[in-house]
């Protein structure tokens, strides 16, 4: 005898639930109260009206495990009408994804490590900056940890990338409507606290585990909130004042947008690009889960066979690459703010 | 000089709120500014406002903060939209007008000037001043030559250069008087353009505008808190307060005939010497005085006169305009403008 039969009796709801008393035991607390022999609950015991309490006493209504099951068995359903629409859209990520990993390792390290610093100079300006970024690869090459360090640079690149192409705009629009920014603050929270191996879950029920896409979605979801919030933050901080004159002097919209609201907001929009770099690199450590090649793989090694030295090597790598990532695109950042004072 | 008037401002409206036509009707049925805030929570910007701007003259609408003036203002290029009214430029209603001819009107027929100089801090001053140029499509060579030369008028040579804020205060508003004059429209409007300056800068671009003003005759409306400068900069002189006008008309009238306590609390510690004119306070004649102790201009102010008579009450002037006779100005007239009407005394 279950909690809330009387309840049930009372409203009179009994004939609904089914006359199934004393039928099969369902739960491993019909089975403890079969055992011990005692059903008279007091009221200090009484269990909250949950949906397996309620199921003890009326068949009618599900058990918890089988709203989860729904859950499972919905998303199922659609997975294949959804995976239509999505996978066409996502497709041209596999392939960034592929060739960029395999330019970075396609390039002897002769080359690439010399690049990389002429592209630091060209954004930073400074030779401290290049020296650090010559002893870091020099570095993570002298133990052997190169090729892993271009895989997960090249996924860093593509997904920031993407996060920039897309986040932009998105913050733009943001900016320019209220209820744009009324719908998006929600999604872009739920996005930035979700932990991030809950987005993987849907994602491998989607897409086959070898396609670059499962990890380069996971990415950018993760890593494109900063970049968005920061460009429609950026765009309404522009000074009123400004933006009164443009619009005085007959300036349209478009005119607007490009001359005066980018330009002073591009402090705060590369502030965005600064974050969303540091989180990719974050998410390409789980990502590795998913079987995104890089640094993360040898961290998930560590973990997986308790080889310390490995994991504390690549975690030491992997911290390394922040620093250099976010050194330059900070150096691009105050070079952005002396131009503007 | 003909005075064709430039822009007319007729029966104008704004109030703020949630529902400024409801509003209106009680505004028009004779409810007061605090009235309405109390009952409606509705702000009265501006109450029936009619003003005739004079073209290629200077008008100042002045009045305190929170009077309206440059709600005002900014009704002129329709930066703001009111809740009824016209507001008539060329001989047509802009509140008409759809976007695109109101973005024209605001590229070639206004350029404005603001309080806090409203500059692009990503552009250099050339290619700030030449900013309505650039809106216009126009490549930078091609402007290039045309704000300089406004910028060596302003007295900002070889600056062209530098970013804004390496700049200023003062030198900042040259920038932005020469990026409203190198749009070459002929309405400047300018919202307490010099108030945010040092006293003495202040003066010094007082002199500029009224310079240049010589020189182009432009259409000005200025706004300002300040009656010193507004009576030296004005033509045409409009005293707001909470959204109505007081009283406009010439300045030198306004001071001798103002008809509202408000504003005799307000031209009260005026320096009239300084303000007043001798054409204000002579007597209209073109009999020769008998005992002349000289000539005067019709445009002097009363301070010179009485640095040239010594302190001499008992003097009268001969006062010559183009070399003709307009008048006699008798120190007498003189030594009593200089004392302000009081409250209650008849006029």
């Amino acid at each position: 005898m279950a909690t809330y039969d009387n309840f049930f009796d009372t409203i009179g709801l009994r004939d609904w639930c089914g006359d199934d008393e004393g039928g099969g035991l369902s739960s491993m607390a019909d089975l403890m109260g079969q055992a011990g022999g005692n059903t008279d609950t007091t009221l200090w015991d009484m269990p909250f009206p949950s949906l397996d309490a309620l199921h003890d006493s009326c068949d009618a209504i599900p058990q918890s495990r089988d709203l989860t099951q729904g859950l499972e068995q919905g998303f199922l359903a659609i997975k294949d009408s959804l995976k239509v629409v999505v996978d066409p859209l996502t497709q041209p990520l596999s392939w960034a994804l592929e060739n960029a990993l395999w330019l970075m390792q396609a390039v002897p390290w002769f080359i690439m490590i010399p690049l990389l610093m002429v592209i630091t100079y060209a954004v930073g300006r400074s030779l401290k900056l290049v020296g650090l970024v010559a002893l870091v690869f020099g570095f993570l090459a002298f133990i052997d940890f190169y090729e892993h360090t271009m895989q997960t640079l090249a996924i860093i690149f593509v997904c920031a990338f993407i996060c920039v192409l897309l986040g932009v705009p998105i913050g733009i629009a943001m900016s320019r409507s209220d209820r744009v920014q009324r719908t998006m603050i929600p999604v872009l929270d739920m996005l930035q606290t979700l932990p991030p191996f809950v987005y993987l879950i849907p994602l491998i029920f989607l897409f086959s585990v070898t396609e670059p896409k499962l990890y380069g979605i996971a990415i950018i979801l993760y890593a494109i909130v900063p970049v968005v919030r920061l460009t429609d933050l950026g765009i309404r901080l522009v000074d009123q004042d400004v933006i009164e004159a443009a619009d005085a002097f007959g300036m349209t919209n478009r005119q607007k947008l490009y001359k005066v609201q980018i330009p002073l907001a591009l402090p705060n929009i590369m502030a965005g690009v600064n974050q969303t770099i540091m989180m990719s690199l974050a998410m390409v450590v789980i990502a590795s889960l998913v079987s995104a090649p890089g640094l993360g793989v040898l961290v998930l090694r560590g973990i997986r066979s308790l080889e310390l030295g490995v994991g504390l090597l690549s975690g030491l790598g992997i911290v390394l690459l922040a620093i250099i990532l976010d050194r330059v695109t900070k150096a691009a950042l105050a070079r952005i703010n002396a131009s503007q004072k | 000089m003909t005075d064709d008037i430039r822009i007319s401002v007729r029966n104008l409206y704004k109030i703020f709120g949630d529902d400024p036509q409801g509003a209106l009707e009680k505004v028009r049925g004779g409810m007061s500014k605090t009235e309405l805030q109390a009952e409606t929570g509705h702000v009265l910007g501006l109450n029936n406002i009619n003003v005739d701007m004079p073209a290629g003259k200077t008008t100042v609408i002045m009045g305190l903060s929170g009077s309206g003036k440059s709600t005002l203002i900014r009704h002129l290029n329709r930066l703001i939209d009111p809740t009824a009214g016209e507001v008539i430029v060329n001989g047509e209603n802009i509140l008409d007008y759809n976007e695109r001819r109101l973005r024209d009107l605001r590229k070639h027929d206004m350029s404005m000037v603001f309080q806090k100089f409203a500059l692009l801090p990503h552009r250099t001053v050339l290619e700030n001043t030449g900013l309505s140029w650039e809106i216009e499509g126009k490549s930078r060579k091609k402007y290039a030559a045309e704000a300089t030369k406004w910028l060596n008028r302003v007295g900002l040579e070889g600056q062209g250069e530098q970013f804004p804020a390496q700049l200023s205060g003062g030198m900042q508003q040259r920038v932005g008087i020469a990026r409203a004059l190198t749009s070459n429209s002929d309405v400047m409007l300018m919202d307490e353009a010099f108030s945010a300056l040092d006293p003495l800068i202040r003066t010094d671009m007082q002199d500029l505008l009224i310079e240049l003003q010589a020189e182009l005759h432009k259409t000005v409306i200025f706004i300002t808190h300040d009656l010193d400068e507004a009576l030296k900069l004005a033509d045409h002189l409009v005293i707001l307060k909470d959204g109505f006008i007081v009283q406009q008309g010439e300045p030198q009238d306004i001071l001798l005939n103002p008809n509202d306590p408000y504003i005799e609390a307000f031209v009260s510690d005026i320096n009239r010497a300084r303000v007043l004119r001798v054409r204000s306070v002579m007597e209209v004649t073109d009999v020769p005085p008998t005992d002349v102790a000289g000539e005067v201009d019709y445009d002097d102010t009363l301070e010179s006169i009485i640095a040239v008579s010594e302190g001499d009450t008992t003097n009268n002037y001969r006062v010559m305009r183009e070399g003709k006779q307009v008048g006699v100005l008798h120190m007498r007239d003189l030594v009593r403008a200089l004392v302000p009407r009081h409250p209650g005394e008849a006029a």
